[in-house]
C-alpha cells in the first residue's frame, strides 16, 4: 500500500481542479466530490499507517534534475511521523469538509470554497510526504498560498482582506529564514535529502556555530508558520476566515507544519544546544504569553486562536527540551480537541450569529449537543484527568522537568493553570447563566455538522491512551523505533508528583473559572479592574501590533521613502537610460531591416569580412 | 562498384530515408494523375503515415550498431538517430498544421505539391544528420534549401509570398556560395571530402600556414551556415521570409530547418575542428582557441533578436526575431561546448523544447490569423475570454519561450546557462548577455499575454478548431509541461539510448 501513497495528495488536487473548472454547475453538490475524494485520501492514509506499523520506512525518489554532478530528486517518504501526520491531516480535512457542507450552506461561492479546501489539503499532504527539504519548501509555500486564499475567502470584507495579507506577509518573513537555512544546508552538505544531511551532521562535518545558525534560521520558518512569538500576530487576525477553515488550518494542519518541520529536522536541532534552547525558550514564552492574552479576549474565536498559539508553544517547548515524542503526541491530541473546539464554536456562532461571548450565555439548555461536545473539548485542552490532553501535557511537563529547565517547567505549569481558567471562562460565558443574546430562536446545528464533532470528541477522549504511563507507551516506542539515538527516549520518566500537580492546577483553574463566571461568587474584577492599566495592556495584546506599527512600520515607511527617492532618481534614471538605449537599438535595428535584399547581402558580407579581418589581424591569437 | 558490393551494404540503415523518399514519390504521382476536383487535403494523411512509418523504423534502428555505408558517405550513429528523432517528430506536427491550414487565398491548387516538397525538404535534413562526407552533407543541405525556397513561395499569386521566396533564394544563394567556398578550402588543405579522413589529416596539421587557411575555411563555413540558423548579422532574411511564407512553412523553417542547421554545424565542427590543433604546439584544439568568435556571434544574435522583437507588431515577424534569439541561446551552447561535456544533451534538449513550444505557438497563430485574415498582434486580444483553453495553452507556450520555471523552456535554458559556468574560464559575459536578453524578451512575450487576457475581445466569432490542429496543440502542451516538470524523462532516455555519443567521429 505504501508504494501507492503518492495518490494521497492527488485526490484533493483532483477536487481542486475539478471544482475550479466546473464547480459552478454543481453548486452545493460539489461538496460531495470534495468529501468523497478526501475520504479516499483518508482511507488510503489509514491503510498506509497500518502497513507502516509492520514494515520499515518506505522511500521512493526519482531523479528530477541533474545539474553537473548534483542530482536533485523528487518523490515521497513514509516514515512514522509522516504516516501519522497523513492520517491527522486527511482526517481533519475530511471532517471539516463534511461540517462545511452544513456550515457554508447557501454561500454563493460554495464550490470555490471546496476547491480551495482541496488545494490546501493537497499542499499540506504534499508537505508532509516530502522526502527532501527542497520539495518540503515547495509545498510549504503552496500551503501559504492555500491559507491566504482561505483566510481571505470573504474578500469583500475589508478585515478579511487585511488578515489574509497579514498572514501571508508574516509567514513570509519566516519563510525567508527557512529558505536561507535550506540554502546554507545545501551549501554545507551538498544535498537536500534528510538522510544525507543528518549523516553529515552526525559526522560533525558542519561547525557548531554554523549548525546553530542553520537550525535557528529553519526555526524562524517554523516560528512564522506556527504563530510563535514574535511572529504570532497574524493568527488571531486570521480568524476572519470562515470557521471551518480555522478548524482546519489554525488548529490541526498549517500551524502544525512548523512543529512538524522542527520534528522532522530534530536530529539537526539536537546537534546544537543553543538552537534547542532557542526553541524551548521561544515555545515556553509563547505559551504563557498567549495564554495571558486569551484571559481577556471577548471574541470566542480569538480566545481559541490565542489558545492555539499557546498550545503550539507547548509543543515547541517539548521539542526544545528534547521531548520529541511529547511534542508529536501533543501535536496529535491538540489537532483533535482544538479542531473540535473550533467546530463547536462554529456551531454556536451558526446558532446565535455573534462571536462576542458577552452576548452569549445560557446556551447549555438550548444547544443540547453542541454544549456537551464543547465541554469535552474544553476538558481535554484543560488537561482534565483521563482525557487526551491530560496525557500529552503530562509528557511535556515531564520532558521539561527531565531536561532540567526548571524555569520553563514553572512557566508551563502556570500556563496549564491559565489554560484551564480561560477555557472554562469561555465555556461558562457561552453556556452558563442567563441568555444575554438578542436572538430568540436558537436552533441546534444540523446533524451533518454534529457528526464530525462527535468523531473529534471521541478522539479527544480516547486518543491519549496510546501513550500513557500505565498502559504502555505504544506511540513513543513506535515513533522512535530504530532511531533511539537520534530522537531520544520514547517516554519521559519523571517524579509522580508532577502528574498530581498538573491535575491540581487544572482543577484549580476550572474551579476559579466556575466561581467567577458560573456561580459569580468571586467578582470578575477581583484581581484587576476592567479599566486598569494592566488589563488594557493585555486586552490590547501587549500592544504588539502597535509596536510593530510604530517601530517596524514607521521604520520601513521611512526607509521606503528613502528608497523611493533612490528609485525615482538613481534607479529610475538608470532604467530609463537602459530602456531608451534598448529602444534606440531596436529602432536602429529595424531601420536596417529595410526589406532590400542587396543591403542584407552587403551586411552579411560585411559581417564575414569583419570576422576575417579580426582573425587575420590578430593572427588567430584573440582569445 | 559492382553489383555485389551494392548488395553487401546494409541498406536497412537507410530505412527511414527510403520511406520518406517513397512517400514523396507516391504523393507526387498521385498529385499528377488524380482528377482536379479531388481534395488534395487528404494527401496530408498519406504524408503523415509516411512520417510515422519512418519514425517507427527509426526506433527499430535504435538497437542497430553504428554503421557507415556507401563508402563512408552515410553514417547511422547515435548523433544521427537522436536528431532524426527530433526532425521526424517535428515534421509530423507540422504536417498536421498544414492539414488544418486554411488561408484566405492561394495554396488550394498547390496543396499536393506542398506535401511532397515538404517531404523532400525533410529528406534533405535527414541526410544531413547522417552524412559522413562533405558531398552528401552539401547535397542534403541543398535538397533542404531548394525545397524550402519553393515552399515559401507556394502561394503563387500572393505578392508577399513571392517576395519572400525571392529574398530567400538570393540569401540562400549567398549562404551556399560562402559555405561552398569554405568547404573547397577544407578540401584543399586535406585532399579529401570524407569527414573521417579529413579529421585525421587535420589533427596532424601543425603547420602554421595551413592552420591559417583552416581558419579562413572555418569562418566561411561558419558564416555560410549561420544563414541557415539565422544568426546575426546573417539573420536579415528571416523576418521578411517568415512574414510572407504560409504559417506551416514558417513553423517548418523555424524548427526543422533550424535543427538541420545546428546538425550540420555540429557535424562539421565536432568532426573537423575539435580534433584539429589550434596552434603549432597542439596545446589547444582549434575550437577551444576560436570559440570566442562563435561566442561573439551568439551574443550579437541574442541582443539583436530580442531587441528588435520589441518593436514588432506583426506576429510572424515577432516570432521571426524570437526564433533568432533562440538560435543565439543555442549558439551559446555551441560556443561553450555545453560546458565541455554535455553539448549533445544540451542542444538536443533545447531543440526538443523549442520544437514543442514554437510549433504550439504557431498552431495558435495559424488558427487565429486564418480566421481574422490578419497577422497583427491585436488578433490575440481577448483570447482569454473567447476561448479559455486555447488561451491557457498559448500562455504555457509563451511562458516556456520566456523560460519560466515549470516549463521545458526553462530547463533547456538552465542547461545552457550552467554550461557557461562549467568551462574554464567561464563565459561570464555570455551568461550576462543571455540573462539580459531573456529579461528583454519578457517585455514582448508578456506583451502578448497582456493582449490575451487584458484587452477587449477583438471579435466574437466562435473559434473552430480542426482536430488536426487541436492534436498538435495538445501534444505540444503536454510535452512542454511534462518535460518541464520531469526533464529527466527525456534526458535519461537520451543517455540510455545513446550514451555519450562516443561513436560520433569515424570509429575506424
Amino acid at each position: 500500500m505504501m508504494e501507492n501513497a503518492w495518490l494521497i495528495p492527488i485526490f484533493p488536487l483532483v477536487t481542486f481542479l475539478v471544482l475550479l473548472l466546473s464547480g459552478r454547475r454543481w453548486r452545493e453538490q460539489g461538496a460531495y466530490i470534495g468529501i468523497l475524494l478526501t475520504l479516499a485520501s483518508f482511507i488510503l492514509s489509514l491503510l498506509v499507517l497500518i502497513e507502516r506499523f509492520k514494515e520499515p520506512t518506505y522511500k521512493v525518489t526519482i531523479d528530477w534534475l541533474s545539474i553537473g554532478g548534483t542530482q536533485l530528486t523528487a518523490g515521497f517518504e513514509i516514515n512514522q511521523l509522516n504516516a501519522l501526520m497523513l492520517v491527522i491531516v486527511s482526517l481533519v480535512s475530511l471532517l471539516v469538509q463534511i461540517y462545511s457542507k452544513g456550515y457554508m450552506y447557501g454561500e454563493e461561492r460554495f464550490s470555490i470554497f471546496y476547491a480551495y479546501l482541496g488545494f490546501f489539503t493537497f499542499a499540506m499532504l504534499g508537505l508532509v510526504m516530502a522526502p527532501n527539504l527542497l520539495q518540503l519548501y515547495f509545498f510549504w509555500e503552496l500551503v501559504g498560498v492555500g491559507s491566504f486564499l482561505l483566510i481571505g475567502f470573504y474578500f469583500y470584507k475589508q478585515e478579511a482582506k487585511k488578515a489574509a495579507k497579514k498572514a501571508f506577509i508574516m509567514t513570509r518573513i519566516g519563510d525567508v529564514g527557512l529558505l536561507i537555512g535550506v540554502i546554507l544546508l545545501f551549501w554545507e552538505t551538498g544535498s537536500f535529502e534528510y538522510g544525507e544531511i543528518f549523516q553529515a551532521v552526525q559526522a560533525g562535518e558542519i561547525s557548531v556555530g554554523r549548525l546553530t545558525l542553520i537550525a535557528v534560521l529553519i526555526f524562524i520558518g517554523a516560528v512564522g508558520k506556527s504563530g510563535q512569538f514574535p511572529l504570532h500576530t497574524w493568527l488571531p487576525d486570521a480568524m476572519e476566515g470562515p470557521t471551518p477553515v480555522s478548524a482546519l488550518i489554525h488548529a490541526a494542519t498549517m500551524v502544525a507544519a512548523g512543529v512538524y518541520l522542527v520534528a522532522t529536522m530534530f536530529p539537526l536541532f539536537l546537534a546544537s544546544v543553543t538552537a534547542m534552547h532557542v526553541v524551548a525558550v521561544t515555545g515556553g514564552f509563547t505559551a504563557i504569553f498567549a495564554a495571558s492574552i486569551a484571559l481577556v479576549q471577548k471574541d470566542v474565536k480569538r480566545v481559541l486562536a490565542y489558545s492555539t498559539i499557546s498550545q503550539l508553544g507547548f509543543m515547541m517547548l517539548a521539542l526544545g527540551t528534547a521531548g520529541y515524542v511529547a511534542g508529536v503526541f501533543h501535536l496529535m491530541t491538540h489537532a483533535f480537541f482544538k479542531a473540535l473546539l473550533f467546530l463547536a464554536a462554529g456551531s454556536v456562532i451558526h446558532a446565535i450569529h455573534t462571536q462576542n461571548i458577552e452576548k452569549m450565555g445560557g446556551l447549555w439548555k438550548r444547544l443540547n449537543w453542541t454544549g456537551p461536545l464543547f465541554l469535552i473539548g474544553t476538558l481535554a485542552i484543560s488537561g482534565f484527568p483521563l482525557l487526551s490532553g491530560f496525557f500529552s501535557k503530562d509528557e511535556i511537563l515531564m520532558s521539561a522537568w527531565e531536561h532540567g529547565d526548571y524555569l520553563l517547567f514553572t512557566l508551563a505549569v502556570i500556563t496549564s493553570f491559565l489554560t484551564a481558567f480561560y477555557m472554562f471562562r469561555l465555556f461558562f460565558m457561552i453556556f452558563a447563566g442567563e441568555s444575554r443574546s438578542s436572538v430568540n430562536q436558537v436552533k441546534e446545528s444540523p446533524s451533518i455538522m454534529l457528526l464530525p464533532m462527535f468523531v473529534l470528541a471521541l478522539l479527544a477522549v480516547i486518543s491519549g491512551y496510546i501513550q500513557t504511563p500505565w498502559f504502555g507507551t505504544f506511540l513513543g516506542d513506535w515513533l522512535v523505533e530504530g532511531n533511539e539515538k537520534l530522537l531520544g527516549a520514547s517516554h519521559n520518566e519523571g517524579p509522580v508528583w508532577i502528574m498530581f500537580m498538573a491535575v491540581f492546577v487544572s482543577l484549580a483553574g476550572i474551579l476559579l473559572a466556575y466561581m467567577m463566571y458560573a456561580k459569580k461568587k468571586i467578582p470578575r474584577d477581583w484581581l484587576f479592574k476592567e479599566n486598569s492599566k494592566l488589563y488594557k495592556v493585555i486586552d490590547n495584546k501587549y500592544f504588539i501590533d502597535e509596536i510593530y506599527f510604530f517601530t517596524v512600520g514607521y521604520a520601513i515607511k521611512g526607509f521606503s521613502l528613502f528608497l523611493s527617492y533612490i528609485e525615482k532618481f538613481i534607479v529610475g534614471g538608470l532604467i530609463s537610460t537602459v530602456t531608451s538605449s534598448i529602444e534606440g537599438l531596436g529602432k536602429i535595428g529595424s531601420k536596417l531591416q529595410t526589406g532590400q535584399v542587396q543591403q542584407y547581402g552587403m551586411i552579411a558580407f560585411l559581417g564575414l569580412a569583419v570576422l576575417l579581418v579580426i582573425f587575420a589581424l590578430t593572427g588567430g591569437y584573440l582569445r | 562498384m559492382d553489383w555485389n558490393t551494392m548488395l553487401s551494404y546494409n541498406w536497412g540503415a537507410m530505412m527511414p530515408e527510403f520511406i520518406i523518399l517513397g512517400t514523396a514519390m507516391i504523393l507526387s504521382i498521385l498529385d499528377l494523375f488524380w482528377p482536379k476536383h479531388f481534395n488534395r487535403r487528404k494527401l496530408a494523411w498519406l504524408a503523415l503515415t509516411g512520417i510515422i512509418l519512418a519514425f517507427l523504423s527509426l526506433i527499430s534502428l535504435f538497437s542497430f550498431e553504428t554503421v557507415s555505408i556507401l563508402s563512408d558517405t552515410f553514417r547511422l550513429d547515435s548523433f544521427a538517430k537522436a536528431f532524426k528523432l527530433i526532425l521526424l517528430f517535428g515534421a509530423g506536427l507540422v504536417i498536421l498544421l498544414a492539414e488544418s491550414y486554411e488561408p484566405q487565398e492561394g495554396l488550394q491548387e498547390h496543396r499536393g505539391e506542398f506535401y511532397y516538397l515538404f517531404l523532400t525538404a525533410l529528406l534533405g535534413a535527414m541526410i544531413m544528420t547522417s552524412s559522413g562526407d562533405m558531398i552528401t552533407l552539401f547535397v542534403g543541405l541543398e535538397l533542404l534549401s531548394l525545397s524550402s525556397y519553393i515552399l515559401v513561395g507556394i502561394r503563387k499569386h500572393n505578392r508577399k509570398s513571392n517576395e519572400a521566396s525571392m529574398k530567400y533564394v538570393i540569401n540562400g544563394g549567398i549562404s551556399t556560395a560562402i559555405t561552398l567556398f569554405g568547404m573547397s578550402y577544407l578540401y584543399g588543405v586535406t585532399g579529401s571530402v570524407n569527414l573521417g579522413e579529413m579529421s585525421r589529416t587535420m589533427a596532424a596539421m601543425t603547420d602554421g600556414q595551413l592552420q591559417y587557411i583552416m581558419g579562413l575555411a572555418f569562418f566561411m563555413v561558419f558564416v555560410g551556415l549561420s544563414f541557415k540558423i539565422a544568426a546575426a548579422p546573417f539573420h536579415m532574411w528571416a523576418p521578411d521570409v517568415y512574414e510572407g511564407a504560409p504559417t506551416p512553412v514558417v513553423a517548418f523553417l523555424s524548427v526543422i530547418s533550424k535543427t538541420a542547421g545546428f546538425v550540420i554545424i555540429l557535424r562539421i565542427f565536432l568532426s573537423l575542428f575539435l580534433t584539429a590543433p589550434g596552434d603549432t604546439f597542439g596545446a589547444l584544439d582549434f575550437l577551444e582557441k576560436n570559440n570566442i568568435y562563435i561566442a561573439f556571434v551568439a551574443g550579437l544574435t541574442i541582443i539583436i533578436g530580442n531587441v528588435i522583437a520589441l518593436r514588432q507588431q506583426n506576429l510572424k515577424r515577432l516570432f521571426a526575431f524570437s526564433s533568432i534569439a533562440h538560435a543565439g541561446y543555442l549558439l551559446v551552447a555551441v560556443a561553450t561546448m555545453g560546458g565541455g561535456y554535455f553539448l549533445m544533451d544540451t542542444v538536443w534538449f533545447y531543440l526538443l523544447a523549442y520544437l514543442l513550444m514554437n510549433i504550439g505557438v504557431f498552431a495558435v497563430i495559424q488558427l487565429l490569423s486564418s480566421q481574422s485574415g490578419s497577422e497583427d498582434i491585436s488578433i490575440l486580444a481577448g483570447l482569454g475570454g473567447r476561448s479559455p483553453y486555447l488561451a491557457i495553452a498559448f500562455t504555457v507556450f509563451i511562458l516556456s519561450l520566456a523560460g519560466i520555471p515549470g516549463t521545458t523552456g526553462f530547463i533547456g535554458k538552465l542547461n545552457i546557462f550552467l554550461g557557461t559556468f562549467i568551462t574554464e574560464p567561464g563565459h561570464y559575459v555570455l551568461a550576462g548577455i543571455m540573462i539580459a536578453g531573456t529579461i528583454v524578451s519578457y517585455v514582448y512575450y508578456f506583451g502578448l499575454l497582456v493582449q490575451v487576457f487584458f484587452r477587449p475581445i477583438h471579435s466574437d466569432k466562435v473559434i473552430k478548431i480542426r482536430s488536426g490542429l487541436s492534436t498538435v496543440i495538445i501534444i505540444c502542451l503536454v510535452g512542454t509541461i511534462l518535460f518541464g516538470i520531469v526533464p529527466n524523462l527525456a534526458l535519461d532516455f537520451l543517455h540510455n539510448q545513446f550514451g555519450d555519443f562516443t561513436d560520433f567521429i569515424s570509429s575506424e
